[in-house]
């Protein structure tokens, strides 16, 4: 039976989804259109989040950004944790290329999340697939590190030894038994990666590496919004709370998740 | 039958409270404008440290090149001029120079010297130092945008170490120009300015250390020819972001900012605790250029098109907040060479900015320049983007670091069109086809080559007088070169604002936004 606090999470993550999905649609206007004299207007029945310093509306342009954020969410973090999952279960069932996938592991696990970030950007420029890159690149040594545990413990296991006994190749004993294993804690760690994705958008786009100007995501709208807090500390309030929906929705399922596979 | 209306109760107590309030606003501007003009008031206090945040960090090499807000802060603080123009006005007055006087003919200057000045470290200022200061200017090396005139500069009499004779072999209408500009810099240390690790000059301030992207340090110089300042010191700090910047001075962490939006200034300026200065007569402007090497922008058509579409008051009303003036040619005004019809001639008309577009055919995405992380120059980039877009020319943003941007000035190597401020159109006329990065008619950063405004550029600096009729000739002729050709046009000539404390009192700013900080000082 599902957890109450599952509930709340898939309802806020539910939410912000189909914001995403059908918001662009009910947007009064393109997030990008400049309203003619609708410089930095309050929220009021025709701007709800008001407009921005560009006079565009706050409103459409928090419902464009969602989808940013989902795209990082639901398509690079799955992306990289695929390509994690298949690197680590390949190569930690043997040493030496375990051994080496490991040490790699370590060189991008040791960046800071933002540096390496600012890095990448530095040669490939800002933008979206940036901040997708940047996901994939950090996601696949976390879901590796976890698969190789899972790799580790299970091949010692008498089932196994008995598998390869009978003939069984390392291929079908990886795919038979090893991953089914593993799938409980990297579902849990899939929707804390998704949280910690969200921030990551954030934070790139805040620092101005990340989605770039006239485009709106829930990042870049923070920025623009902190940037004019004096004149009008109203314009980040609807993209945070977004934000704050997103990744709590996001915490409440993996603490969910963790807590059914403990029991 | 005619309309009667009804009397309303309480219309002259309404009245009333209207002219009440109406005093009380007047009460409060007046407060706004104390505050703009404290300097003048109270007894100067000595002592303190006045802590600066500017956007831009030093660029050794471009030290003389107005290249960022801490070179001119350097600039400014450590070094002297010959002459000053108030930052409102051509009249020049007397700085280290005490007096002057140009040649019947126009080809020499003669200038007397004060003999009481010393370098930091102690060395006699004398007429040597006036000479290497032009060379090193007029040395391409250096990339000064006076560089032209400077290297017009052909003779030099130094036989008495307290006047100089400077010699051209044609009239230089701009010579004051140059002299109000060219700091006076000592050829003994002169290394250090080339590594960046030293700056000796005759100014109010002497320089004590730079960190990169961080900070530059400055002391009083007790034997300043001036009068010792009344500052121990200045801490210009680099803060690249203006919202930190104003977080920094509304939480006490900085007196002076150098770096505002001209909406927090707006919003500073109604606040007692801060006040905003305004340098009308040191104008800068912000530009859209085009770049003549990329073939897409070589149709002129194109270029007018660009220069019709562009809402240059939205710009000045919206990002500039009404601070200046929206027009496509540079001049103020109160110059010379200002031509209201021309200054005018390519307001927003979009009909017309779309007949010239389809005459151009198809055009493709072309790239747009921009400074990263300034909210000013990205609003006006965005601005412009929706502005090309309502006439069908796809534009594609993109933000580059300051010191690329200025690289890219300099080398007249950006992609296609760019967005970023000039100045030197406040000074004599022909300063600015002769000097300025954008409009140099041997070489700019549009790659705009054209005999007929080198002509014109030349005989406007020929001038014998910078406001008679021959120089009113070749300024119209300029404009209407401006006009023809658009290698770049003019959006709005704005001036610069200084936020402080109001603790801080005395502070001025040269013609080309350096800080003048001899009389300033802070409360204690």
């Amino acid at each position: 039976m599902m957890r109450p606090k599952a509930w709340v999470g898939l309802g806020l993550v539910g939410f912000v989804v189909l914001l995403g999905i059908v918001g662009p649609w009910l947007a009064p206007y393109g997030p990008i259109d400049q309203i003619e004299g609708a410089n930095l207007v309050g929220p009021s029945s025709a701007h709800w989040l008001g407009t921005d310093e560009v006079n565009r509306d706050v409103l459409s342009r928090t419902l464009s950004g969602i989808r940013i954020d989902l795209l990082v969410v639901f398509l690079a973090v799955p992306v990289g944790a695929a390509v994690g999952v298949l690197v680590g279960l390949v190569t930690s069932w043997w040493n030496v290329t375990d051994v080496i996938t490991q040490r790699v592991f370590d060189v991008v696990l040791a960046f800071p999340t933002l540096i390496f970030a600012i890095a990448l950007s530095a040669f490939i420029g800002p933008g979206v697939w940036t901040i997708a890159l940047v996901i994939v690149s950090l996601e696949v040594p976390v879901f590796g590190r976890l698969v190789r545990t899972s790799v580790r413990s299970v091949r010692e296991m008498p089932y196994v030894e008995a598998a390869q006994v009978t003939g069984a190749g390392s291929w079908w004993v990886l795919r038979r038994h090893v991953l089914p294993n593993s799938l409980e804690p990297l579902t849990v760690q899939l929707a804390v990666s998704m949280s910690v994705a969200v921030f990551i958008e954030a934070a790139m786009s805040f620092l101005g590496i990340g989605v770039q100007a006239p485009h709106p995501s829930l990042g870049s709208l923070i920025k623009d919004g902190t940037t004019l807090m004096y004149d009008a500390p109203f314009l980040a309030l609807g993209p945070l709370a977004l934000v704050l929906a997103l990744v709590l929705g996001l915490l409440l399922i993996s603490q969910s998740l963790s807590e059914a596979h403990r029991d | 039958m005619t309309a009667v209306t009804p009397p309303r109760p309480f219309a002259r107590l309404r009245l009333l409270a209207i002219a009440v309030a109406l005093c009380l606003m007047s009460a409060c501007t007046s407060a706004v404008g104390e505050q703009n003009d404290r300097g003048s008031t109270g007894d100067p206090v000595d002592g303190g440290t006045l802590r600066v945040a500017a956007k831009t960090d030093l660029i050794p090499k471009s030290v003389f090149g107005q290249s960022s807000d801490g070179g001119n802060a350097l600039i400014g603080l450590v070094y002297d001029s010959l002459v000053e123009y108030p930052h409102d006005s051509l009249e020049p007055r007397p700085a280290l120079a005490t007096s002057w006087k140009v040649a019947p003919d126009g080809r020499s200057i003669h200038l007397e010297l004060r003999d009481d000045v010393t370098f930091h470290d102690g060395k006699p200022f004398t007429s040597e130092d006036v000479k290497f200061s032009i060379q090193t200017i007029a040395d391409p090396a250096w990339s000064v945008q006076l560089q032209r005139t400077a290297a017009a500069v052909t003779g030099f009499d130094t036989s008495d170490p307290h006047a100089i004779t400077l010699k051209f072999d044609r009239p230089l209408s701009n010579i004051l120009d140059l002299l109000d500009i060219v700091p006076i810099i000592d050829e003994d240390t002169f290394d250090q300015v080339k590594a960046g690790t030293g700056y000796n000059g005759t100014g109010a301030f002497r320089f004590a250390g730079w960190k990169p992207n961080s900070e530059l340090t400055f002391d009083r110089f007790d034997d300043y020819w001036g009068g010792k300042p009344h500052l121990d010191g200045v801490d210009v700090k680099i803060v690249p972001d203006p919202q930190a910047q104003a977080s920094g001075l509304r939480s006490g962490q900085y007196d002076l900012l150098l770096g505002t939006t001209a909406r927090d200034a707006e919003t500073f300026g109604k606040d007692k605790k801060y006040a905003v200065l305004d340098f009308e007569g040191a104008t800068q402007q912000t530009y859209v250029g085009f770049n003549l090497d990329n073939p897409d922008l070589k149709d002129v058509k194109l270029r007018q098109a660009v220069a019709y579409a562009v809402d240059r008051e939205r710009i000045l009303d919206e990002v500039y907040r009404g601070k200046g003036i929206a027009q496509n040619l540079s001049w103020s005004p109160s110059s010379p060479a200002y031509d209201e019809a021309a200054a005018h001639h390519y307001d927003r008309d979009t009909a017309k900015a779309k007949d010239l577009a389809a005459q151009v055919g198809k055009v493709p995405t072309l790239p747009l320049q921009y400074i990263a992380g300034d909210p000013t120059a990205e609003a006006v980039a965005q601005i412009v983007q929706a502005n090309l877009a309502d006439i069908g020319i796809t534009v594609d943003l993109q933000p580059v670091e300051y010191a690329q941007m200025y690289q890219r000035l300099v080398g007249a190597d950006f992609d296609g069109l760019w967005i970023f401020g000039h100045t030197y159109a406040q000074y004599t006329p022909a300063t600015l086809p002769v000097s300025a990065y954008p409009f140099n008619a041997e070489h700019n950063a549009s790659n705009f080559l054209s005999d007929q405004y080198a002509e014109h550029a030349d005989a406007a600096w020929g001038a014998p007088d910078p406001d008679g009729d021959v120089a009113e000739d070749a300024y119209a002729a300029l404009n209407a070169d401006m006009i023809d050709n658009v290698w770049l046009t003019d959006l709005v000539t704005f001036w610069p604002r200084i936020v402080t404390s109001s603790s801080v009192h005395g502070i001025d700013y040269t013609k080309r936004t350096e800080l003048i900080l001899r009389d300033a000082w802070k409360d204690q």
